[in-house]
């Protein structure tokens, strides 16, 4: 059991760095235009560590074969309920950093609406990017790792079926 | 499937005394021998040559002139985008028709059926876009980010692009790789951005204007507004002749017969590069089985089409209007210095409003998003560019087989760099303010007169079964009329070409 979650975090590893990345830009670009250090650590997290747990579940997924891997339209159910969900805790962390209490945004059903149609654009840019990281960190990891094998053996399918083309 | 046969002599072996090929005879020039259509990939894979046409699409049109429209005229008039952007899809699809058949480029197509046409094209791409200006926008927000002044980063950038170029050794491999990362990124930010400072009811007011179809108020039909709407809708995705470079992308993909054509190298490489063939191919289109794949192949470019080039780019687009929207409910002298047309101070307070509306990084975010946007188009475009001078030079100026295609390549390259470090120093960067109408003419003629060589090709020089059907070609026919049109009647009515 410890071995296989010890796999899938490590499997997981493009997907949630899509997560970090954003949560990097934000805080350190709040440090780079001269934000105390404590503002901009918050800001970063408060976005980054919830798209990192969403971004991992997606990864857990495909380790478990229940989403095939580059395929948009699961990719864009998932984060239309993560996505609004990730933004919700980043406004209740700010909220609460900037007020000292933690609090909901004004009308929840509309901010969750909104971010939810938002969520097909962070979809594409997700899955777009957990693959060209994704085709790096698997080939790597394969030899001890049976998800990242997994998956790459679909990426050699596809692969292969690319060769076949190349040489008719 | 109307193939004739060739017979040729094949005088380097004596042994086989005449060859019979089957081949397809399309227009004047060279017939095409018929070869195998390889199979098509499934839509499983995301990334494609379509990154090109959303990383040259993705620009000042979207992010800046259509929130400014919206800002002026109100959300309806987002209608106009809805059609152009539509309209550049059934582009696309029809570029990639010629492009996937034969394994040819669109510039070749078009001097199947009159070389004159292709000898347009060529004096036009180098017109429009030999001018550095298009590097301004990018670099002049790295400079509100980082205090390095443009011209500097602008000149760095130049040569950067051409060392790396030069040093690849299968530039398209690496450029697909490269601008899918950085689309991703952009994609994602900008996601991350509009869901942080926009409200439902900017989404709502923006994607209900793209459906208020005629909906023209009278003052975008003045002297001061038309040509701007006339630009602005040229600017929707991809404008000028970016679509026909697109289809070059698609070969060196290896897309449909493509995959008959060897790829260009960088200059260190350039001597490893195969002999180029002297014109396309063409598949046996009676043969049940190779139709079945070309089925395939179109559905890959479809897919491509409407998920990567539609949705992103409606996607960017919405986004920013949703941007400008809150921006300017935030600050009102942003509506005033955006409808005023400074780009820069509209840029810049824009930025302004965020940081002080929003959390304060998102100024900066929004700055940076302009640069990455800015540096998506100068890989793009100086690529491209290279790409289709050095495609139309190979084939048709007289004596040029002599340098291989990935030398052409190489040579266009740094010319336009070389030319591009000299006006950014020495002169105007747009190009000098007296052929400035001339270019922005060219640019949006190019368009139409795209669509016009695009129901040729595709209706004259391929085979019956895989030509368009008619309500493509009324889609096409409808955006010769729609650009050509347009540029016309600003022309005529007011005197002035677009803004």
């Amino acid at each position: 059991m410890a071995v296989e979650v010890k796999q899938l975090a490590e499997f997981s590893v493009p997907a949630a760095s899509v997560g970090a990345a954003a949560g990097l830009i934000a805080g350190g670009l709040a440090a780079f235009v001269g934000q105390p250090f404590g503002w901009a650590v918050v800001t970063g997290l408060g976005l980054g560590l919830p798209l990192m747990v969403f971004g991992a579940g997606y990864a857990v997924l495909i380790g478990f074969g229940k989403v095939p891997a580059g395929v948009f339209a699961p990719a864009a159910v998932y984060w239309v309920i993560g996505f609004p969900l990730a933004l919700l805790v980043h406004s209740v962390v700010t909220a609460w950093v900037v007020t000292g209490s933690p609090g909901l945004p004004p009308e929840p059903w509309k901010f969750l609406a909104f971010r939810a149609l938002v969520s097909m654009g962070f979809a594409i840019g997700f899955l777009w990017m957990h693959e060209q990281l994704g085709r790096h960190w698997w080939p790597r990891i394969l030899d001890h790792n049976v998800y990242a094998r997994r998956t790459v053996e679909q990426y050699v399918h596809l692969a292969s079926t690319f060769k076949a083309r190349k040489s008719a | 499937m109307d193939v004739t046969r060739k017979t040729s002599e094949v005088p380097e072996e004596p042994t086989a005394t005449a060859v019979t090929e089957r081949v397809w005879r399309a227009g004047r020039l060279e017939p095409m021998p018929i070869r195998k259509l390889p199979d098509a990939p499934p839509s499983l894979h995301i990334l494609g040559p379509t990154v090109f046409l959303v990383a040259l699409g993705v620009g000042m049109g979207e992010s800046y002139m259509w929130p400014r429209l919206v800002l002026v005229f109100g959300p309806d008039i987002r209608w106009l985008f809805m059609v152009g952007v539509t309209l550049q899809a059934f582009v696309l699809l029809e570029m990639a028709r010629y492009a996937m058949a034969t394994g040819e480029s669109i510039f070749f197509g078009a001097a199947r059926i009159f070389k004159p046409l292709m000898w347009f094209f060529y004096v036009a791409a180098i017109l429009i876009y030999m001018w550095p200006g298009h590097l301004s926008a990018g670099a002049a927000a790295f400079e509100e980010v980082s205090g390095i002044p443009w011209q500097a980063t602008a000149c760095v950038a130049l040569i950067f692009v051409g060392v790396l170029f030069s040093m690849l050794s299968v530039i398209y491999n690496f450029l697909e790789k490269l601008l899918g990362l950085l689309i991703g990124l952009l994609v994602v930010g900008t996601s991350v951005i509009a869901a942080i400072v926009g409200s439902w009811d900017d989404l709502g007011n923006t994607l209900s204007g793209m459906f208020a179809f005629g909906y023209f108020p009278d003052k975008a039909l003045s002297e001061a507004w038309f040509p701007i709407v006339v630009g602005s809708i040229a600017f929707a995705g991809p404008s000028g002749m970016q679509q026909m470079w697109y289809t070059l992308q698609l070969r060196d993909s290896g897309a449909g017969m493509g995959a008959h054509i060897p790829k260009i190298r960088g200059l260190r490489a350039a001597a490893e590069a195969e002999s180029m063939p002297s014109r396309g191919f063409m598949f046996d289109t009676s043969d049940p089985a190779e139709m079945q794949k070309w089925k395939g192949w179109r559905k890959w470019v479809t897919f491509d089409a409407l998920l990567l080039f539609w949705g992103i780019t409606m996607l960017v687009t919405i986004s920013f209007t949703v941007l400008a929207m809150s921006a300017a409910r935030t600050n009102p002298d942003v509506a005033g210095l955006i409808e005023g047309g400074d780009r820069e101070a509209a840029l810049k307070a824009m930025s302004d409003a965020f940081a002080s509306a929003g959390s304060p990084i998102l100024g900066t975010l929004f700055f940076g998003f302009i640069a990455l946007i800015g540096l998506n188009a100068t890989l793009g475009l100086f690529d491209s560019f290279s790409r289709g001078q050095a495609d139309m030079t190979y084939y048709f100026v007289p004596g040029a087989k002599r340098f291989s295609m990935s030398r052409l390549y190489a040579g266009f390259l740094w010319g336009v760099i070389t030319f591009g470090i000299l006006i950014l120093l020495f002169g105007p960067a747009d190009g000098p303010a007296g052929i400035l109408d001339i270019l922005a003419f060219l640019s949006t003629f190019a368009m139409g007169a795209y669509c016009v060589v695009l129901l040729l090709v595709n209706n004259k020089l391929l085979p019956k079964p895989i030509r368009p059907g008619p309500v493509r070609n009324v889609i096409i026919g409808f955006g010769a009329v729609f650009y050509l049109g347009l540029l016309f009647y600003s022309l005529v009515r007011f005197g002035v070409v677009v803004g």
